[in-house]
């Protein structure tokens, strides 16, 4: 349905310190990928680093827009510096790219698109319903939204992994660590992240943590 | 690249500045343009609705601009997404001098295909600037991308008409005819850009 939003109304904080706006979900768009990221102190990294090759990516080129603030882009190790205004176009999916701000308050718009085909959203928007309610700390509400995502597409480890944060922040800490090791043992990427994630602090000192972002088959012991 | 060094093509005779950023960038995977308005207090989005199914999505990049969406009227400051379903009528009218507003835009569920309207703007654009030849290298372009589309010779014989070329005028006209008869005339039948060649015993519409 037509509509309008501004990016303050939309954006809610992630775990890397930036703000995501969900525009293309909030609108309903489907023909075309469109989101928004805010980083509201200056050295925060406003676009995780990542090209659109991964199970979880949706082979896009993408078109970087910085709306407000400046930001250091790094496309395959090239810096591009990018004040207010800038559009950086990333064609290559296979091309590594992220932003760092230069400044409080820089907006990224972005879009995105695969050349020649009908726009699909990428898979790991998924997330994004389960996503809004970390933002509002209401975990339990994520568990319940990831755990219906989770039984639609059980072998997506980006799920695994957000469905294992949102237990962990509400207490569920065995179901963490058992759906942390599927993720990993999906994907070991997500074995390093969980390490940095403050979502597991709470449960670093469970039974089979270790083994989970190791992993490794649980052999009973503690991480502690 | 940055919004500063985008072509600026003006659209209309109310300040409307039309900016490709697909175009330029080459992307093809969705539309996207920005427009500005240099003063202040004119369109920066002309009103219109999406006949050809896409949906577009509005982004207020710099300045001020008050949206029409249905009929709805929107104040839309620097960081307002605005979206507009296919059948909503919408445009916009800056508030602030130098407003630019960024645009998105792609049918559902098909691979996007690049408008046949943007070789067009771009040979009115250059005439607007006062460059007919890259004016007429761009329509020409237009026609060979859509060889058999109407449209391209239609504005093909108002871009020779306004710049005082009859017989061009008449046979592009012919053509665009010949290729859609009652689109063709309905339209130039009305058009001011012909005025001049109405009375013309063989002004073929």
């Amino acid at each position: 349905m037509s509509g309008t939003a501004n990016i303050s109304e939309l954006a809610f904080g992630l775990a890397g310190g930036q703000r995501w706006a969900m525009v293309r979900t909030h609108f309903g768009i489907t023909a075309f990928g469109v989101n928004a990221y805010v980083a509201d102190e200056a050295g925060i990294e406003v676009v995780g680093e990542h090209d659109e090759l991964g199970e979880r990516s949706g082979k896009h080129e993408e078109l970087y827009f910085v709306a407000s603030g400046h930001a250091t882009f790094t496309v395959n190790g090239y810096e591009i510096d990018a004040p207010s205004g800038t559009f950086v176009f990333v064609r290559d999916p296979a091309a590594k790219r992220s932003a760092v701000a230069k400044e409080a308050g820089t907006t990224i718009v972005i879009a995105g698109g695969k050349p020649g085909e009908a726009f699909t959203p990428s898979p790991w928007e998924r997330n994004a319903p389960a996503l809004a309610h970390f933002a509002t700390g209401e975990y339990d509400k994520a568990v319940e939204e990831l755990e219906r995502i989770h039984a639609e597409t059980p072998e997506d480890a980006g799920v695994l992994y957000n469905l294992a944060c949102a237990e962990s922040m509400s207490g569920k800490g065995e179901q963490a660590v058992e759906h942390l090791a599927r993720a990993v043992e999906l994907d070991a990427s997500f074995g390093e992240l969980a390490e940095k994630d403050s979502d597991f602090d709470a449960i670093r000192n469970e039974s089979g943590y270790a083994s989970a972002i190791a992993g490794k088959p649980d052999a009973g012991g503690s991480s502690s | 690249m940055h919004l500063d060094d985008l072509d600026r093509f003006p659209v209309d005779d109310e300040g409307l500045l039309w900016r490709p950023v697909r175009r330029r960038l080459g992307i093809t995977a969705f539309g996207t343009n920005a427009y500005t308005a240099e003063k202040g207090d004119e369109r920066v989005v002309e009103e219109h609705r999406e006949q050809g199914g896409a949906e577009e999505l509005y982004f207020v990049a710099s300045g001020r601009a008050t949206f029409t969406l249905g009929d709805d009227e929107i104040d839309a400051p620097a960081g307002t997404f605005v979206y507009a379903e296919p059948g909503t009528k919408r445009g916009a009218i800056a508030c602030e001098p130098k407003t630019t507003v960024v645009a998105f835009g792609a049918k559902p569920g098909v691979a996007h295909e690049i408008s046949g309207w943007e070789e067009i703007f771009v040979a009115f654009g250059h005439l607007r600037n006062g460059n007919e030849d890259e004016g007429r290298k761009a329509m020409a372009a237009a026609i060979a991308g859509k060889p058999d589309a109407w449209q391209g010779h239609y504005n093909a014989a108002c871009f020779e008409s306004l710049t005082g070329n009859r017989e061009a005028t008449f046979e592009h006209l012919k053509r665009a005819i010949e290729l859609d008869e009652k689109a063709a005339r309905e339209y130039a039948q009305r058009d001011e850009d012909f005025d001049w060649l109405r009375d013309d015993p063989e002004f073929p519409a």
